[in-house]
């Protein structure tokens, strides 16, 4: 009896044994995964972005229509001669192989904390020869693909969204930024009104405080500290 | 003779939120000033710049969740009904009258009778709390940028950024100037006003500041409850080490924080 009882508890666990290899199964979907396929579009569906974590009442991975924003270069003008919708962005630059990225491009080497902070590389997000410009199709950089071809690298499950945070962060207190991206610049400049109206007018206060305090008397002490 | 103005739990609270201020304040500018000498140092006791996100992480959490126990706290008394209108921290109308005859006073006018609660200690509170509100949902964003970036747009992070540095410049303004000047700079808390820990707040400068508090108190007749004696040397250098530690430390990262300030990129 005991040797049954035993035997049909290991045929019950077996059943649950085989749970972690149904998790295994690969998610159907209409399209390959980009890992199947070389030469990808890079055009990825949820679950390759993030597994299982989409949410049916937030549509969390598309692409929002005004995604050429700031940085991507004003892809209203001159679209035909736009540097970054080139393959090779720096086609017929003299001297170009003598030059450094930090040489022209000053600005964006500094005003991004990728750079300044975590020791990246232009040519970690940016690409090797010929650098493409970032709108051109097949860029790594284009914004269909960068949040999995780049920011993915080190950031784990970065989606399209995570994609559009500004790595070229402009100055929130200068004019342009009023153009590129007005939230920026309103709450920067509503804040640092705080902070200086704050301080400004306490710290004011305080100091005619602390020097009027000079002509008053202090309570002695120490005298009926015995009782 | 000492009178005492903060119970031992508002004391305890008072402390971590010396404690994890201190923290925060350190770890960030640490993170901040990266690039300089200064940040460096700042962040050599916390394992540097990565560990000191780490560790700004926690500590923020649980701030975070000292604000929920305070809140909660708060709640627990005002429901019990412990808190008179008098000892309530909400801003009155008498307060910004006490606010202009503090002014006049400045000017050479006669000195307001404070409650128990003056306007800047109101102040103080209330900006804790706004600061706290804005540092804490900031922060909360940029814990986890990939997941926050889920359910808003990935931009608003350099607005959050931003934000962040900003309070938490005001807040480490106020604190390190304006708090601290209140209670140590001032001639009648000179080294240091005692309220907090140690040996309670002196009965002689309290009721020269404060005669409508001590008043009621004795109409109540609840002032004997609250009339403590000179505690033991050892606590008073104790809390003049926390005290004082802090005012040198915060004084230390706002010469340090404002001298570097040209060096760092933003």
């Amino acid at each position: 009896m005991q040797r049954k009882l035993i035997l049909y508890a290991l045929l019950l666990m077996g059943i649950f044994l085989a749970a972690p290899s149904w998790a295994q199964e690969e998610v159907t979907s209409g399209s390959y995964r980009y890992k199947d396929r070389e030469s990808s579009t890079g055009e990825y569906d949820k679950y390759e972005v993030r597994p299982g974590r989409g949410t049916p009442f937030l549509q969390w991975n598309t692409i929002p229509k005004d995604v050429i924003g700031y940085s991507q270069g004003n892809v209203n003008v001159n679209r035909p001669g736009n540097i970054s919708f080139k393959a090779d962005a720096h086609a017929g630059i003299a001297n170009y192989r003598f030059k450094r990225c930090g040489d022209c491009h000053v600005e964006e080497a500094k005003n991004n904390r990728h750079v300044t902070r975590a020791d990246i590389a232009c040519r970690q997000c940016h690409g090797g020869e010929p650098i493409s410009g970032i709108n051109y199709y097949y860029s790594q950089l284009n914004p269909i693909r960068r949040h999995a071809y780049v920011c993915a690298k080190c950031h784990q499950g970065a989606s399209a969204s995570f994609a559009r945070y500004l790595v070229h962060e402009p100055n929130p207190f200068v004019k342009a930024t009023l153009t590129d991206f007005p939230k920026f610049y309103y709450s920067a400049w509503a804040m640092l009104l705080l902070v200086i109206v704050t301080l400004g007018f306490f710290l004011s206060h305080t100091g005619i405080w602390v020097i009027r305090d000079l002509f008053t008397r202090k309570p002695e002490r120490g005298v009926d500290d015995e009782d | 003779m000492r009178i005492r103005r903060f119970t031992p739990i508002q004391k305890t609270f008072h402390l971590l939120l010396i404690i994890t201020f201190m923290t925060q304040a350190v770890t960030g500018m640490a993170r901040m000033y990266e690039s300089t000498l200064f940040g460096k140092a700042l962040g050599a006791p916390f394992g540097g710049y990565v560990n000191c996100l780490a560790i700004h992480k926690v500590v923020g959490v649980a701030m975070l969740l000292l604000f929920v126990c305070h809140i909660i706290y708060a709640v627990i008394l005002v429901l019990a009904g412990k808190v008179q209108s008098h000892d309530s921290l909400l801003p009155k109308l008498r307060d910004i009258k006490e606010f202009f005859g503090h002014l006049r006073w400045m000017m050479g006018g006669k000195l307001p009778r404070f409650e128990r609660w003056a306007y800047w200690e109101k102040f103080d509170y209330w900006a804790v709390f706004w600061g706290m509100v804005l540092l804490g949902r900031t922060g909360l964003l940029l814990f986890d940028p990939v997941q926050t970036a889920r359910y808003m747009d990935g931009s608003e992070l350099n607005i959050a950024l931003w934000m962040h540095r900003l309070e938490a410049g005001l807040a480490m303004g106020y604190i390190f100037l304006v708090h601290f000047s209140v209670i140590v700079l001032r001639k009648h808390s000179f080294p240091m006003d005692q309220a907090m820990w140690g040996k309670d707040a002196d009965y002689k400068t309290v009721k020269l500041e404060r005669p409508e508090w001590i008043e009621r108190l004795e109409n109540t007749g609840k002032l004997d409850g609250l009339i403590v004696k000179d505690s033991s040397p050892v606590l008073t250098t104790f809390s003049y080490l926390i005290g004082l530690g802090g005012v040198i430390l915060g004084v230390y990262l706002v010469i340090g924080g404002l001298m570097n300030a040209h060096l760092i990129p933003w």
